[in-house]
């Protein structure tokens, strides 16, 4: 027994330092950017003492305006867009024979499982074919096409556990084809509509590479922006700005994140 | 809910617009010398297929190959102890530390990318504060390391996923029928996360593969990767030597297409609903 127990424990520590290890390297990037963001020096080459002035800038100061608005303006109304077709296809997923439904799964994670740039090079091959500009447009449909696979994911484990009968049930008592879902089966997925909505979210809002092959010359995020203002004047041109900004989004993100968290825990509970 | 089958259908559509006809696409651009951008008239041709007698193509495919598999097997190393590590943790505190896990995700990849510069810089912030001086800028070491602060969180959830849903007591009853720990984690545990095994490695090793600002940045665009060719080839050299860059850039990304497709074949088998995508 003393000898099985001392084993557990020599498993226990190799788990508690390979976490270590990766907290490790998880974190100590993201304490830069912070450390960075309120570091009194413009070049960032070393300390010069704690500043707020970063934050204010980025709020009183043109500079990092039009990218900030592009990617906020975008993530949100991507997200809407897919959160609403990615509910619509699931449920219609969900509907299909097994054999069908298996199949359309499969292609809806195509766009997940394959890498960023084949998506955004895919997007930019059609978008030039339709001879559409590259513009905000087109990093719109680019943001809501590779958003909805993720909602439809999210969502479809929940009307698994969903018993189909109460939406004929629904039927039955009077409810329009819309009608049950608005009111049957809408409310036994929320959770999974906003888990999926969040992560569309958060990936909208950092995305670098698929936004940078279909934004054209004009069009800039936040990530093409430092990437092409990198690209243009080297490292020593990036401004604290950016590093203030990515930290505000962080800290908002944890917050929605942890609220909405709380909200459908207690849901969850109650069905 | 039968009647509500119509609604997949648009789906159908919208995937064959953004999915198939892209392919399709990319697939006739790298079997021709076809102008997307003033498709007239073209031909079929081999052509598109020197590029693989070009050195600079070849290096890239060894590099993306070598530091991709490097990545995704210590990935694999860190991941699965740490995963297994957090299904022995209570509920309350695994919620925790998972979220923890999830937050730096939120970061900017950019960034991210542009603090591990720092940190491999010597005389930088990083060790101005911290005292400790990294010289790794430009070299495969670095890429690794940065590679897996990137994509170590990929392999990790996959893996947890399967074995949070794993009946525990299935080791017990190994141990009380005379199995060791290797034997219960060999014959036992491994097998049935091996779904969350293959997703992980896929979901670290293809973005390791593609990165193209990682290499760039922390590897000073020493070490060319898939994804450097690529971008080069759709974005760079467009403007000087001619659309044909385009076609040869098709060819490489069918290449990684069906190195991705070969993937997804592999994930399906085990996982046919996606449950360990998200």
């Amino acid at each position: 027994m003393k000898k099985r127990r001392r084993r557990l424990q020599i498993l226990k520590g190799i788990g508690i330092f390979f976490t270590s290890i990766t907290f490790l390297l998880l974190y100590v990037p993201i304490l830069l950017i912070l450390v960075l963001s309120v570091n009194n020096s413009s070049r960032s080459y070393g300390w010069e003492g704690f500043t707020i002035k970063w934050y204010t800038t980025l709020f009183t100061d043109d500079i990092m305006r039009e990218p900030i608005m592009n990617t906020l303006s975008i993530a949100l109304l991507s997200t809407l867009i897919a959160t609403v077709l990615g509910t619509i296809f699931a449920i219609g997923i969900h509907s299909l024979q097994k054999k069908q439904r298996i199949r359309l799964v499969l292609m809806n994670n195509i766009p997940v499982v394959n890498p960023d740039i084949v998506t955004g090079i895919s997007l930019m091959i059609i978008f030039s074919i339709l001879s559409f500009t590259l513009g905000y447009f087109t990093v719109l449909i680019a943001h809501v096409f590779f958003s909805i696979p993720y909602v439809v994911l999210n969502i479809l484990p929940k009307l698994k556990r969903l018993d189909a009968n109460l939406y004929e049930a629904g039927l039955d008592l009077g409810c329009s084809r819309l009608g049950g879902i608005w009111r049957v089966i809408l409310p036994n997925i929320s959770t999974g509509i906003i888990t999926g909505a969040l992560m569309a979210f958060t990936m909208s809002i950092d995305d670098f590479v698929i936004t940078y092959f279909n934004s054209g010359n004009e069009y800039m995020n936040v990530s093409t922006w430092l990437y092409a203002k990198l690209a243009r004047e080297g490292r020593s041109s990036l401004t604290p700005v950016a590093y203030a900004y990515n930290t505000i989004i962080f800290i908002l993100t944890i917050f929605i994140i942890v609220f909405i968290n709380r909200k459908t825990e207690r849901k969850e509970k109650l069905i | 809910m039968r009647r509500l089958r119509f609604l997949s259908i648009p789906y159908w559509f919208w995937m064959g617009l953004f999915v198939l006809i892209p392919t399709l696409i990319l697939i006739i651009l790298a079997f021709s010398n076809l102008n997307i951008y003033n498709p007239d008239s073209f031909q079929f041709t081999l052509d598109n297929f020197r590029i693989f007698s070009e050195n600079y193509l070849l290096k890239a495919l060894t590099n993306s190959l070598y530091l991709s598999v490097i990545t995704t097997v210590i990935c694999f190393l860190i991941g699965y102890p740490v995963a297994f590590y957090l299904t022995t943790l209570s509920a309350s505190v695994r919620r925790i530390w998972l979220s923890l896990l999830i937050v730096p995700l939120w970061a900017n990849m950019l960034l991210r990318i542009f603090a591990w510069e720092k940190i491999f810089t010597p005389g930088s912030i990083f060790s101005d504060l911290t005292g400790i001086n990294i010289d790794l800028l430009g070299s495969i070491p670095g890429v690794i390391i940065g590679m897996i602060g990137m994509y170590l969180p990929f392999m990790i959830f996959p893996i947890f996923s399967v074995l949070e849903k794993m009946d525990f007591s299935l080791i017990e009853a190994a141990k009380d029928l005379g199995a060791t720990d290797f034997e219960v984690f060999r014959k036992v545990v491994f097998p049935l996360s091996i779904g969350g095994v293959v997703s992980g490695v896929i979901m670290t090793m293809l973005p390791a593969m593609t990165s193209f600002v990682l290499p760039e940045r922390i590897g000073l665009a020493k070490y060319n990767l898939i994804g450097n060719i690529i971008h080069s080839k759709f974005m760079k050299e467009v403007m000087g030597s001619g659309a044909l860059s385009i076609n040869v850039g098709s060819l490489i990304s069918i290449l990684l297409m069906i190195f991705s497709v070969i993937s997804f074949i592999i994930v399906t088998r085990f996982d046919k609903e996606g449950e360990t995508l998200i």
